[in-house]
């Protein structure tokens, strides 16, 4: 509510002062960002608000962040920041694609740029994170170290990302023990976080005993579980998640969102950008697997050198998951 | 352990934090007030744990809660009681309001991109004996402590609401303000501390949720169950014991759909995740016609 009404504190300034900003446009270099949970969550919104500030920081650009809560929010943001004549909008996440499309030919000044996607326009371009590969390494360390051979995967919503890299992880499992068992399940929202550990507890009582959360806030409690339950291990996301609860994360599927945010808006700022799907993937160093070296004692020495085999295969660009089963 | 006795513990995690809040918004409510603003209630316990709990453990964490609850509660007074505010406005304001602040407090005094804090927590405490029952031994008695003063709070207010002349002045409150009035029962006096009684639970839920469950705060961690807590008082139409049968309806509904997900029952997950609600309509429709609600309740006075 607050950031909302600074918001719109400093949208009717500019309203007030249109007419001198309008003379020296182009002056200042202008970012936004809206995200859909809140960025103190150590994960996903975490890291596309260390994002902006790298922006800030690096290319002296004026920055502004809305943590948007509901869908209908997006249009507006969008709109209220395409009129203020910022020059790049970031909607951070998949969800914020249609909102975008809709907007975006409204105001052709503005760059708008969703974190994960395929659309692309004039204006409007996506950035897609091969968030399948560091997902696929982590499934085969969840299945060297898991003992029971279950092992979960519990997300916020539904979302084709995180969809499409649980799919990965599973079959990240599947190459090092065919026969383990994967189970899936979502809590239905990214803040619960009571939720997240009541799901994870509930996944525990089955067996599990490695968990490959990516619930942003509500995944906080799959840590919690892990912290609460005898050797049940958590493999976090999005962000480097290790310093969360060191004993029990074997590592984080990361994606490094403050360089991806920065390569956007060096081209933005001098004007080269292209709109399109940008990619990211282990090659570019954007997206990569990050062990915890608190826990690397769980893994076996054969584990270790499956992992690197794999990744350089990953590096050399002739990584293609294996059919799904 | 077994699949039975586990589902039940999961139950009473499930129904905890709802019970604190939905004993409180009972009492509110047979006072004739409807309090929209216990979602804000929660959250603001829950920071309140949480800062509090950082500088003298969890018991200190659980004086924080009832404090920030209380301090809504008292906020959502003032203009209902003494300003004469719409109530369901001033609660939806007052929610909004504790959401947006607890965020904003949070990031100030914790670092925008936040440290993963941990706060001090209620390990479960297992009650020798009682524990050892069958099914329902460790779901009721191995529980955080936080969970034992519920099983002494709902049998005394059903008997103090019902067997005391205090449980009756609010009673009376609640159905003809004006009659109460007239008895030389002071209405107001009887709404403030009931709106203040329900803030203390709201702060508890919210000390649940950070203290015994989560283990940490997050922003809009409360996630509706302020609202969840609202419809269950009125599904467990405004009696203690119906309310707390309720609570373990809403509990065993929520740890059914974590349990079809962990035992990958083939049922889409948003299906399960509406289970909660779909049980509500049910035994709204099953129940109906036997409305019992207070008939002041929500009554805009002068």
């Amino acid at each position: 509510m607050t950031k909302s009404l600074g918001f719109l504190l400093g949208t009717m300034a500019l309203m007030i002062f249109g007419g001198c900003a309008g003379s020296e446009r182009g002056v200042a270099f202008r970012v936004a960002l809206l995200t859909p949970g809140p960025i103190t969550d150590q994960s996903w919104n975490s890291a596309a608000y260390a994002g902006l500030m790298r922006i800030k920081d690096s290319l002296g650009a004026q920055v502004s962040h809305i943590q948007t809560k509901t869908p209908a929010e997006f249009d507006e943001n969008f709109r209220q920041y395409g009129a203020s004549g910022y020059s790049l909008v970031f909607g951070h996440g998949f969800e914020f694609q249609e909102a975008a499309a809709r907007v975006s030919p409204e105001y052709p000044n503005t760059i708008y740029v969703t974190t994960g996607g395929i659309s692309m326009g004039k204006n409007l371009a996506s950035m897609s994170f091969s968030f399948d590969e560091p997902s696929f390494l982590a499934g085969m360390i969840a299945a060297s170290v898991s003992k029971s051979d279950i092992v979960g995967c519990l997300g916020g919503t539904e979302l084709p990302p995180v969809k499409a890299s649980f799919l990965a992880f599973r079959a990240g499992v599947h190459a090092v023990k065919p026969r383990a068992t994967v189970i899936t399940a979502f809590i239905g929202n990214w803040d619960d976080a009571a939720a997240g550990k009541e799901q994870a507890l509930a996944q525990i009582g089955r067996g599990v005993d490695v968990i490959f959360q990516n619930a942003d806030a509500a995944g906080l409690g799959v840590f919690q579980a892990a912290r609460d339950s005898k050797s049940v291990y958590v493999v976090g996301s999005n962000s480097n998640q290790n310093e969360v609860a060191p004993r029990v994360t074997l590592g984080s599927v990361v994606i490094d969102l403050p360089h991806a945010f920065i390569t956007v808006a060096r081209e933005v700022k001098a004007k080269t950008f292209q709109a399109r799907v940008i990619q990211f993937n282990t090659r570019s160093a954007v997206v990569r697997w990050v062990p915890n070296p608190a826990t690397a004692s769980l893994l076996s020495a054969r584990a270790i050198s499956m992992v690197d085999s794999v990744r350089a295969t990953m590096l050399a660009g002739h990584f293609s998951l294996p059919a799904g089963r | 352990m077994s699949a039975t006795s586990a589902f039940a513990e999961a139950v009473v995690r499930v129904a905890t934090p709802l019970a604190y809040a939905a004993l409180g918004e009972l009492v509110v409510e047979r006072a004739g007030i409807i309090n929209i603003g216990l979602e804000g209630s929660i959250i603001a316990g829950a920071y309140g744990a949480l800062v509090f709990a950082g500088h003298g453990g969890a018991i200190f964490g659980v004086a924080g809660a009832l404090l920030a609850g209380i301090l809504l509660a008292t906020l959502f007074a003032v203009f209902v009681l003494v300003l004469r505010a719409d109530q369901i406005i001033t609660g939806t304001a007052i929610s909004m309001l504790a959401l947006g602040t607890t965020g904003a407090l949070y990031q100030t005094m914790y670092g925008s991109v936040g440290a993963a804090l941990t706060t001090p927590t209620f390990a479960p405490m297992v009650i020798p004996g009682l524990s050892s029952l069958p099914v329902v031994g460790r779901a009721l008695f191995a529980q955080p402590v936080m969970t034992y003063p519920l099983y002494l709070l709902f049998p005394i207010l059903a008997w103090w609401l019902y067997r005391t002349a205090d449980g009756l002045a609010l009673r009376a409150v609640g159905e003809k303000p004006s009659a109460a009035a007239a008895a030389g029962i002071s209405v107001s006096r009887v709404q403030w501390l009931a709106l203040l009684f329900g803030g203390a639970m709201g702060g508890l839920s919210g000390a649940t949720l950070v203290l015994a469950q989560a283990g940490t705060f997050l922003e809009g961690m409360s996630a509706g169950r302020g609202f969840i807590a609202i419809a269950i008082v009125a599904l467990g139409r405004w009696t203690p014991l119906g309310v707390a049968g309720a609570v373990l309806l809403f509990g065993a509904a929520g740890a059914l759909q974590f349990l079809a997900q962990a035992m990958a029952w083939p049922i889409p997950y948003s299906i399960s995740l509406a289970t909660p609600y779909v049980f509500t309509l049910v035994v709204l429709a099953v129940a109906r016609g036997r409305a019992v609600a207070p008939v002041a309740l929500g009554a805009h006075r002068e």
